[in-house]
This record gives structure tokens, sequence and C-alpha cells, in this order.
């Protein structure tokens, strides 16, 4: 079970601080409870500070309540067709009132929620309902026509007194032996957010050792990942699918929050058939994910969330007494690690995908081919000249370097080549220039065509150097392209306007 | 011998094309008029899709065609932008010394839906000046409005015969000694993919002596990722971190594909439960889940992420 859940304050006596806050809020109940319609609430502050712990809290005040994601990808219709009736319409029997939390109204999603915003004005302003709001960011664009709707509460950073205070308690009823110390370091690496003090903690912990100052220093402040944290021992530790879903809203790529969740799966569930029913999940998230990816229909993503979500949680039979350690996934640190293998392979990839017209991946897949055909010093010397590969290049097929003997004969064999071939092509250019004298003209017209656009002068210049088969022409290319290069640059600036008219008509 | 086989033995026109013999007539019918509607060639990897692009493009566009081809890689590492951006610059120019002119765009399947509806507007806004040959394996990973705007030719795996052929051609030209029986090997192992076939026979020459069933083999098996049945018995013996590190380390390491992943698992179980090695009942439950995860990896899910989950299925 999550910590988070077990010690979360039942009442408002026991929620830490805010004293002044607390009033307006009791204030708040009792005039509903009147009969007096007041306006929302709106509770402003950064995360795990306690804000839905204390909607929670009031929510006990009212016989029911509904709670809402906000950001949630909801547009208009959503929130009108599942809240809008019920905020505009009281129940046939009795006047009781329902609570209405909206969690996440400053949306970090951003433009995705069109009219989102608009909608909750509307319901604000036709709800015959107690409504609380909560949002992070008080400055919000988004808050800025709800706020004067509203009665606004901003909640500050817990202390770290107080956080610590907490830890120490927490620490005492699981029987968990950690250095003061170390509580006062998550207390203060927290940066005043409480839930996330909490999960460091159980994620920390383990019943044999004592908690000491250098297994938190490892953690990475509180605002990178510590929100994944949160999350992935929310999935794993919990069986409670709304627990799960709360701890799964965190502003992170949902991927990278599903590569957490795997990579820590056989860390934490110990029985087979629980790793592989998690597992399943995991792969149908990651379906779900990868349909979403190129549908362009990212409404499957709240598929995907519930596979990694509730799919993984509740494919444990119970929650595990053990602590375990949430790790980063060793995937990273494997590609981190990697990366110049991983440059470099791509690298090659390219210069293969150029030269013999085939995808990156297919070039990938004849590498082991490559290795074999690298033992042979001749042809690993041929493929690399083929390929123009560089030293280290070469390095990736072959431990040994190519014999310089080796080398040396094979550079004489390619300069004997050449000069046959350029024989060869000498004499058919002869015949052809016999046959064919009306070509001319028709070739230098298309330079001039060609030289415009940015492109095609490189297959030429490798038309001189190197010796393809059926080519053109020589001599006489070679004299219009270099006039053609002086014209070129007398005609940069006309290119440039060329350039801005394409770019408007398109 | 200059470089790899597979480019120095691409066949330069329409008729030296082994196989797709319908496919081959009617793209000469298209020479024979001087025009051609888009086409789309889809069909497995070395089956010759680029191979007749390119000889298409040098037979239709005749001797400008370098000037008049553009060739790109749908899923170029810089992005569909720039991708979009070589087409513009490229389409804007009238064609010179030939009809028109041609892009090639390979791995269209790779492309995201919203790239290839850009792509579909880009199609039509240049009809005039030039045609698109696009690429892809899947069809059906195209949406419908390029489909309808394409003449779409499906490209079937080469039959063993003709791939034996054209290798007991190569080893003619190269002075290689080969036997049926290595060759058959090789066609066997190529499963109608003749880039595969070719690089197989160079790799298996580059050891200098004659091609024989033996020196196919030991090729075939170093290619192989070593590590696979290493995995697999790790996961058998329920240590899934040690099978899952191992699948992370090669496919990241030595970059094999997802696709090769799940055939090498494939052959690897296959071998086993014909060796007695593995219980069938066992067997054909991972049958189902292999067969599943490479449907799912073909459909675009994370080829990582499946294969653990394939990986568990073995503990």
């Amino acid at each position: 079970m999550l910590w988070t859940d077990k010690y979360r304050p039942q009442t408002l006596d026991e929620v830490v601080g805010n004293n002044k806050e607390k009033k307006i809020i009791i204030d708040w109940v009792d005039n509903w409870k009147k009969g007096n319609p007041q306006t929302p609430l709106l509770l402003v502050g950064p995360p795990g500070i306690g804000k839905t712990t204390l909607a929670l809290v009031i929510a006990k005040e009212f016989s029911e309540h509904i709670e809402l994601n906000a950001s949630d990808k909801r547009s208009q219709d959503v929130i009108k067709s599942t809240i809008g009736e019920s905020s505009s319409s009281r129940s046939l029997f009795g006047d009781e009132y329902k609570l209405i939390i909206m969690d996440e109204v400053d949306g970090i999603h951003g433009t995705n929620d069109r009219g989102g915003v608009k909608a909750i004005g509307d319901i604000i302003k036709n709800s015959k309902h107690p409504m609380i709001l909560i949002a992070n960011d008080f400055y919000s664009k988004r808050l800025q026509s709800i706020k004067p709707k509203c009665t606004v509460i901003k909640m500050p950073k817990v202390r770290s007194p107080s956080i610590r205070k907490a830890l120490k308690e927490i620490a005492q009823k699981e029987e968990v032996k950690a250095n003061p110390k170390a509580l006062d370091l998550i207390a203060k690496k927290s940066n005043g957010d409480m839930r996330s003090a909490i999960n460091t903690l159980q994620s920390l912990s383990d019943k044999e050792t004592v908690l000491e100052p250098k297994d938190v220093e490892d953690l990475r402040t509180k605002d990178d990942r510590s929100d994944i944290f949160n999350a992935i021992t929310g999935v794993l530790k919990s069986k409670n699918p709304q627990h799960v879903r709360e701890a799964l809203r965190v502003d992170e790529d949902p991927t990278l929050v599903m590569e957490y969740i795997a990579e820590n799966i056989p860390r934490e569930y110990s029985n087979k058939n629980e790793i592989k029913k998690a597992y399943e999940n995991i792969a149908k998230a990651d379906l779900y994910f990868g349909r979403a990816q190129n549908s362009r229909n990212y409404g499957y993503w709240k598929y995907a969330s519930d596979f990694m979500g509730i799919g993984v949680s509740s494919s444990k039979k119970e929650t595990y007494k053990k602590f375990t350690k949430i790790q980063t996934p060793t995937i990273f640190t494997l590609m981190g690690r990697n990366r110049g293998k991983r440059n470099l392979r791509d690298d090659l990839a390219q210069k293969m995908s150029e030269k013999m017209h085939i995808s990156h991946s297919i070039a990938i897949s004849m590498f082991p081919y490559l290795e074999i055909m690298f033992e042979n010093d001749e042809l690993a010397w041929e493929i690399s000249d083929f390929l123009e590969l560089e030293e280290n290049e070469i390095k990736r097929f072959r431990k040994k370097k190519i014999p310089k003997k080796v080398i040396k004969k094979m550079e004489e064999k390619k300069a004997q080549m050449r000069v046959e071939e350029r024989d060869k092509r000498f004499e058919e250019l002869q015949n052809q220039m016999m046959n064919a004298p009306e070509e001319i003209p028709e070739a230098e017209e298309e330079i001039i065509e060609d030289s415009l656009p940015l492109e095609v002068p490189e297959p030429e210049e490798e038309i001189v150097e190197e010796p393809p088969k059926e080519e053109v022409p020589e001599p006489e290319e070679k004299i219009p392209e270099k006039e053609e290069n002086k014209k070129d640059s007398e005609e940069e600036p006309k290119k440039k306007t060329d350039k801005q008219v394409s770019l408007f008509s398109f | 011998m200059t470089g790899p086989w597979v480019e120095k033995y691409r066949p330069q026109t329409l008729e030296d094309i082994v196989g797709q013999k319908q496919i081959i007539s009617r793209l000469e019918k298209y020479v024979g008029e001087g025009s051609m509607p888009n086409l789309m060639f889809t069909g497995p990897a070395g089956v010759g899709k680029t191979t007749t692009a390119l000889a298409l493009v040098k037979s239709i566009l005749g001797e400008y065609w370098r000037q008049n081809f553009l060739e790109l890689n749908a899923s170029d590492a810089r992005g569909i932008e720039t991708v979009r951006n070589n087409i513009k610059n490229f389409c804007r120019l009238k064609p010179v010394g030939a009809p028109f002119r041609i892009i090639f765009l390979d791995e269209v399947d790779n492309m995201t839906k919203d790239a290839q509806h850009a792509l579909r507007r880009e199609m039509e806004m240049y009809t005039k000046t030039a045609s698109f040959i696009l690429s892809c394996n899947y069809s059906s990973k195209i949406i419908d409005p390029i489909q309808s705007r394409c003449a779409i030719f499906r490209f079937a795996p080469i039959k063993g015969e003709e791939i034996a052929e054209r290798l007991r051609f190569i080893c003619e030209n190269e002075g290689f000694e080969a036997d049926d029986k290595g060759l058959e090997t090789i066609v066997y192992f190529a499963e109608g993919d003749m880039r595969k076939a070719v690089n197989v026979l160079q790799a298996a020459a580059s050891e200098g002596e004659a091609i024989t069933e033996e020196s196919v083999y030991e090729v075939v098996s170093k290619a192989k990722p070593q590590d696979i049945g290493n995995m697999i018995n790790k996961a058998l013996m329920g240590d899934f971190l040690g099978a899952r590190n191992i699948l992370r380390e090669t496919m990241v390491l030595q970059g094999t594909s997802g696709e090769d992943m799940v055939s090498q698992i494939y052959s690897e179980v296959s071998k086993r439960v014909s060796e007695g090695k593995m219980e069938p009942d066992f067997y054909i439950d991972l049958i189902e889940a292999i067969a599943d995860c490479d449907f799912r990896i073909r459909e675009g899910a994370n080829p990582r992420i499946q294969l653990e989950a394939l990986l568990t299925k073995f503990i």
C-alpha cells in the first residue's frame, strides 16, 4: 500500500499548517450546509502539498462527491456531459449536495483541451452544487477567467521541518530504521512537496538496512524525476484503481512512465505469473501508444494509461510487504553509455544507405555479413573503398588494421583499372561524337536549368572523378560546367528571390 | 571484384531483373509509351523494389536520368520536413533532357499518417512535372488517398530456383566454385530475399574456399546474433532480469532490429522442439506469443517492449 494513502490525513485537524485557510473552508462548508450557495473554492499551490487531501477531507462533510481531472483531454462536450447535468440539477429527493472536485484546472496539456476553460466557466456559472477546483499555477492563463468567480485559497509549500516530522512518524510506524540526517535530507530535497518526500522514503526503505544520507544523495532533487518515482510507486505498491490513476497524473511523457514501470515490475513482483500478466499489460499499453502515434488519435492514450496503470497494479494478488528501490530503466544508461558506438553505427548505415540504395535498418542488418567479409584483407579494402569508410569505421568491422601491403597492392590495382576504364570510355566517346553530334546543345541547355536549383551538381562531379559505366561525354561536359560555376556566383541574389517566391507560394 | 556484390550485381535494366515477370512487362509498356502514372511498389525486403525502380527510371528517362531523378528515404533521420523540402526544390524545376522527373521514395510505410497526408498534397501539386515511385513493405500502412493515386505493384518473394540461378551466375563471373547443396542452403536461408542470398554468398566466398553446405552454415551461424540461445536459457531458468539484459544489450549494441530478434527467437525455439528439447504444448503457447509479438511489431509497437513481454512467456 502506498504510504501517501495510508497516512493521508482524514480530518481537517490532521492537515498540517494553513490555519487561516482552514477557517475559510470551515465557514464555506457551514454555509453550504445551511443552504447558502457559495462560490467555488479554488485551491492553488505546487504539487504534493495536500490540495487533493484537503479536498477529500472536505468531501467527507458532503454525502457524495465526484472527482474529475480537468486536464484529462476533456473538451467542452465531455465536461458538460459528465458533470454539466449533475451540476445544474439537484437530486429529486432531498437537497443533498454533491461536491464536485475538479483537479488540474490549469491543465498541463495546454492547447489540446480546446474550450475546456470556457466549459469550466459555464459550469461554475450554472452549478447549484458545491465545487472545489484545484490548480498548480496561480498565474496560469487558464485560471485568469476562473479566478474572479472563485474563493481563491493559495496554499504554500510545506516547510521542511513539517515534512521531516511527518517522515519521522511514518518511519517509526513502518519500523524503518533511518538515520535522522537521511530524513532531513529527503525533506530538503523534496522542495516542499510532502507527497514526493513520503514516496521517496517508501521507495528507498529497506527493512534490513538503515537508511543513510548517502542513499538519498544519489537521488536527484525533486522537480525532475521524482514525479515519475511517485507514479511508479503508486502503480507497483497499490491495488486501488483510483490511487493508481491519481499517481499516474504526472507531467511526463507517458511512454517514459511506461519504461519506468516496466523496468521495476520484475524488481517488485516476484511471482512469475504476476510478472507475465503485468508485462502483458505493458505490451498492450505500448501497442496503444503506437496506435495513437500512427493514427494521431491520442484518444487511445487513455487505454494505454489504464493498461500500464490499473492493469499492472492489478496483476498482483496482494501488495508486497517488502521494500523495493525504484530504479531508472537500464535501457537509458545502456544507451547513454554507448552513444559513441551507436553514432558510429548510424554513420555507417548512412554511408551504406547512400551508396547502396538501402534504408538504415537494412544497412544495419547487413553488418554481420560485412564482419565476415572484412576478415578477408582484400575484400575489406574494397568494401571500405567503395563505401569511403574512415579508419574508425573500418574498425567496427574488423579489429586488425588492413595490412599496408594489401592496401598498396589494391590501390595500384584500382589505379590500373581506372586507366583501362578511361581508355575504354574515350573510345566510346569518339564513336558517340561521330554518330550523334547534335546532342551537345541539349546537354548545355540541361546544365543551365540545373544550375538554378541547389542540388544536382555533385553527381556530375562524380562523373568526372569516378568511372561509372555508360556515362555522358566527358570533355564537353567539363567546360560548360566551369562556365556555369561563374554564372552561378553572379546569379546568387536572383536565386535567393526565387526561393522566397517559392516559400510564399506553398 | 569491386565492393559489395549486392551493388555490383544489381541488375541495371528491366530485362535483367530476376523474377517479377508480370510487373516488368507492365513497366516496359510505360517505357514504350514514354509516360507513367505514380507507382507504388510493395513487398518484402530484397525482392527487387529499388532495383526495379532504378532500372525503370534509367530506361524511361533516358540518358539524363541522373539529373531528373531524386531518391529519398522517407524514414530519413533528418525528418519529414527535409524530405518535403527536397521534393519541393526538385519539383519546381522543369525536366530537362527527359520527358518528366521522377522521385523515388523508399519506406513510405514508416511515415506517420500526418506526413503521408502532406506527401499526398505534394503528389497532387506536381503532377505535371514529376511522377512518384513509392516503395514500402506493407501497403496496408499507407493511407487510402495515396494508394488511390498510384498504380500498385505487389512484389512477391523471389523463387528459389531464380535465386539459385542468379547465385550461380555470380559465382561463374567471380570464379568461385559452388556446389548445388551449398547454393540450396543459401536459398533456404534467404527465404526469397535476394539481397540476403547475395550477402550470404559473398560472405561465404570471402573465406576463400568453395561454397558448400558447411561453409554456408558457418556464415549463417556466425551472422546470427550470438546471444539469443543464451537469453532463452536464462529466461527458461526463471532469470527474467538476466534475459532482459541480454535482450537490451543485443538490441542497443548490435542494433539488431525487432523483426530480426523475433525471427531468431522463432528459429531457436523451433529448433529446440524438433530436437525434442522442448515440450510441444509449451512450444505452441510460445508460438502464439511470438506470432503476436511479430504482428504487433509490424503494426508499429515498440519492438523492445514487445520482446521483453515475450520473454516473460519463457519464465
